[in-house]
């Protein structure tokens, strides 16, 4: 019944949206949303000599990432949206929305909501150019969604979520049961090493640097400039 | 996968680092990186204009001329420069494909010309853009209609068309006529009868000529009654065949009863029923009369013998807007001049302005300059008022139809242009999702042909049965290693979707068989997982020579994931030990056979000595054991 009435209700307001479109015309006034629209936000990075000094790349690499950047984002900026986009291109099984929220957190070291060049381009310095110690900083950075030195097994269950999210659902074997959480237990089971729930810089450090094959796992993609 | 994206590709890969400390397998080996030269520009001189790009820019697309080898064979030594004596104005969009990754057709070029340069330069032009697709699609099917009509071709009707049921089959002959004779047929006799039966509404109300003792003149539907209801009755009943042919034919009946047409239909067949029920009682015979009116309709049936009557109505309808708007300012005018043609004329004596709704009759003869002269106002502020009524009436109604007719003109051609894309969506949605899936097919093609550590050609063509062009096999090489990292991350691997149901099918079919075995631990992971190791020991054969003594970890399991999660330090000996322990458990329950057909890629050479990360892609390999229902 009451979705009778609500339907009579809405069956009403029509009626009275095309008397008053009849009587009216159908001229509708400039919409002020599309004249701020017109102006664009555009950004233009430091130099070149100031990045390469910044930074662990070449003036050449320098060149190809800034214009890979460019033709992908004309303004100069990535926002969320563009940036979760773009990763999506390269799950298309699952979802990759989540994953690319942290990591778009985690390379917006202003906090600002969008990435410059400038951020892009450090970020990068770091995965692929820096020490080791640097590299499992970043990481430590990435799993710490609230900033606030520690993980926890929430924070944790939400990566590990979010990584599984990516697979989407065609997996083999079947994604049955509560997997995630039985990973993020393994992680703290190795991690966690005084048991007191969080993990600390220095833990996770510690822990991966005992682990002979992540060590090795990390040095897998320095290649890929 | 748009090339500009590619260029994001070395973030995708660093950005991986975040899923390392979570792995809990090692990851592949990253694919073989081809050390290219400097990356310098290329000079391209067409017909005189030059274009210069990067050599990456052009090698983006190899399977096309321009990205390929084929390129050197249009060197020119003398200008070092690469020289084709082709259109230069076109060449300038196929450039432009590989600098943004979308081929655009431009409208103004002709499409046999865009065609030949496209097949020239290797491009195939099914990767053109959404934004000029239709546009493409359009020009070209008018080409292709324009040489066959050149060709005179005899047999156009001879297509050859799938098993169609008779009902479907009946369906379409009715809705499309050229099909086949009998159709064709079908639809010109039912034409015929239409015609006869308005013609015999009309010319029964004819007063025929009476016969000389008669006072009053006859209609001849009195005279030749007999001769009129026999010609009714004929039409009636293949009227009545024809909607319950269609109705039983129809796909969706009730979408067919719910349509315009079949309400003509049955409003134009009722009165005839109607009267054969009623035909002796008097009091409702004036009703009877009335719904003679009725017949009138049948006139409507001959919508769906012409095309350009569907339109009109179509466009009636969707022009409501505009016509309500003049009736609108219309019916305002008329009450304005109503009521001070009125006020006038109230003072004249015997004027036939007697009330204000007897003078809208005035006003509406007035305004819309038909005169009939039988009301006139006699006053001299009458007059007045009457002149400016005359003459603003001209201007009411001459300013929106202009605008209806545009109207009209508009949804025409859009209508038209409806029709077309309405044929084209099917194919269109196909194309966008052929594109999108086969980006996600063309890993798990990868995987299906086993070449996980070093692809490279064969590969990447067989994989992916998208039409695009293959982007560059570096790229889809390290965009496959970066997937196979993320399924190791989580222990999972991508598969498609008939596999995942066939997968889960089996699940329920060995559900109760595993809960009868008592040996097997089950945690509600093992119970759970589809598609368990069980089945394939029937055509495993366990090389026993390298199975080392003792386990590791207490828990049997036969579900993958448990397999699968066991720390790094299982070396491989240990797990084909795994696969060892499991296989006497396999033989207490020989009673379950699914039928499945696992394809194992061959055991790995048995090496165990040496450590595990030079041989662990292979030890990897092994584990992926694909399996397929027959």
């Amino acid at each position: 019944m009451a979705g009778c009435s609500s339907r009579c209700r809405q069956g009403v307001l029509k009626l009275i949206q095309s008397l008053q479109r009849l009587v009216s015309g159908t001229l509708s006034k400039d919409n002020i949303d599309d004249e701020l629209e017109m102006t664009m936000v555009s950004h233009r990075p430091e130099g070149l000599e100031q990045l390469e000094a910044q930074t662990n790349f070449t003036k050449q690499e320098l060149q190809v990432l800034y214009r890979g950047f460019k033709n992908e984002c004309p303004s100069g900026v990535v926002n969320e949206e563009t940036f979760k986009h773009i990763y999506a291109q390269f799950f298309p099984h699952g979802d990759a929305s989540t994953y690319a929220h942290y990591l778009f957190n985690a390379f917006d070291t202003r906090n600002n909501g969008s990435i410059k060049f400038e951020d892009f381009v450090m970020g990068l310095s770091t995965l692929l150019r820096g020490t080791v110690r640097e590299k499992l900083e970043w990481t430590f950075h990435l799993y710490d969604i609230n900033k606030d030195g520690l993980i926890n097994k929430e924070e944790m269950t939400e990566i590990v979520r979010a990584i599984y999210d990516m697979m989407g659902k065609y997996t083999y074997p079947a994604l049955k049961g509560d997997v995630p959480k039985q990973h993020v237990d393994a992680f703290f089971e190795k991690m966690d090493k005084n048991k007191d729930g969080v993990v600390t810089l220095e833990e996770f450090v510690l822990a991966c640097q005992e682990d002979e094959n992540m060590m090795r796992s990390i040095q897998l993609f320095e290649n890929v400039m | 996968m748009a090339a500009g994206v590619a260029a994001w590709l070395p973030f995708a890969r660093a950005a991986a680092i975040g899923w390392m400390p979570v792995a809990s397998a090692p990851m592949p080996p990253p694919p073989r990186e081809m050390r290219r030269g400097q990356d310098g520009l290329i000079m391209l001189n067409v017909s005189g204009t030059r274009f210069q790009t990067w050599r990456n820019t052009l090698e983006r697309y190899p399977d096309t001329l321009l990205g390929s080898t084929e390129r050197d064979f249009f060197f020119h030594e003398e200008t070092n420069e690469y020289f084709f004596d082709r259109d230069p104005d076109i060449f300038r969009h196929i450039l432009n494909f590989y600098r943004t990754g979308k081929l655009h057709y431009p409208r103004h070029e002709c499409i046999s010309a865009y065609d030949e340069e496209l097949a020239f330069f290797g491009i195939i032009p099914e990767i053109i853009g959404d934004c000029c697709y239709e546009e493409y699609k359009d020009r070209r099917r008018e080409n292709t209609e324009r040489i066959q009509d050149d060709e005179e071709n005899e047999n156009n009707n001879d297509l050859v068309l799938p098993e169609l049921s008779f009902r479907e089959s009946m369906w379409r002959a009715f809705e499309n006529p050229h099909t086949s004779t009998m159709a064709l047929v079908f639809y010109y006799v039912t034409g015929f009868f239409i015609a006869v039966s308005v013609m015999a509404n009309v010319v029964e109300t004819v007063p025929c000529s009476s016969g000389p003792n008669r006072a009053k003149e006859v209609s001849c539907g009195e005279r030749y009654a007999l001769a009129f209801f026999c010609l009714d009755t004929a039409c009636v009943m293949i009227f009545t065949v024809e909607y319950l042919l269609r109705l039983i034919a129809a796909p969706s009946r009730y979408k067919f009863v719910k349509s315009v047409m079949s309400i003509i239909d049955v409003v134009a067949i009722m009165p005839y029923y109607i009267g054969l029920v009623m035909t002796d009682n008097e009091d409702v015979s004036g009703a009877f009369v009335t719904l003679r009116v009725f017949r009138v309709f049948r006139i409507f049936k001959f919508s769906r013998h012409s095309a350009g009557l569907r339109i009109l109505g179509y466009t009636l309808k969707s022009c409501a807007s505009e016509l309500g708007f003049l009736l609108f300012s219309l019916t305002m005018a008329i009450i304005i001049f109503a009521t001070v043609m009125f006020y006038a004329e109230k003072g004249s004596s015997a004027t036939k302005f007697t009330s204000i709704p007897a003078a809208f009759w005035y006003t509406i003869v007035t305004m819309t300059t038909l005169g009939y002269g039988d009301m006139v106002p006699k006053t001299i502020m009458g007059k007045i008022f009457g002149s400016v009524c005359s003459l603003s009436g001209v201007l009411v109604i001459a300013l929106p139809v202009p605008v209806i007719v545009s109207n009209f003109s508009r949804i025409y051609h859009q209508s038209q242009r409806a029709e077309k894309r309405r044929a084209q969506k099917k194919t269109r949605l196909a194309r966008i999702r052929a594109t999108k899936s086969g980006g996600a097919n063309a890993y798990l093609q990868y995987k299906r042909n086993g070449m996980l550590a070093d692809a490279e050609e064969e590969a990447s063509k067989e994989a992916g049965q998208s039409l695009v062009c293959k982007i560059n096999p570096t790229f889809e090489t390290q965009h496959h290693h970066l997937l196979h990292c993320l399924e190791k991350t989580t222990n999972h691997e991508f598969v498609d979707e008939q596999t995942y149901e066939t997968n889960c099918m089996e699940v329920s079919l060995t559900k109760p068989s595993m809960s009868r075995s008592s040996s097997m631990s089950s945690s509600p992971h093992g119970l759970s997982s589809c598609c368990t190791r069980r089945n394939k020991r029937k055509s495993f054969n366990v090389s026993n020579s390298n199975m080392v003594g003792g386990r590791r970890g207490s828990i049997q399991e036969l579900s993958t994931i448990q397999i699968r999660e066991r720390p790094m330090s299982n070396s491989r000996s240990s797990l084909n030990a795994k696969f060892e322990e499991t296989v006497p458990l396999n033989s207490e329950d020989q009673s379950y056979i699914t039928a499945a057909v696992i394809s194992m890629p061959t055991p790995p050479v048995t090496t165990p000595e040496g450590g595990d990360s030079a041989s662990s892609h292979d030890f990897l390999q092994s584990n992926i054991v694909r399996v397929s229902a027959l």
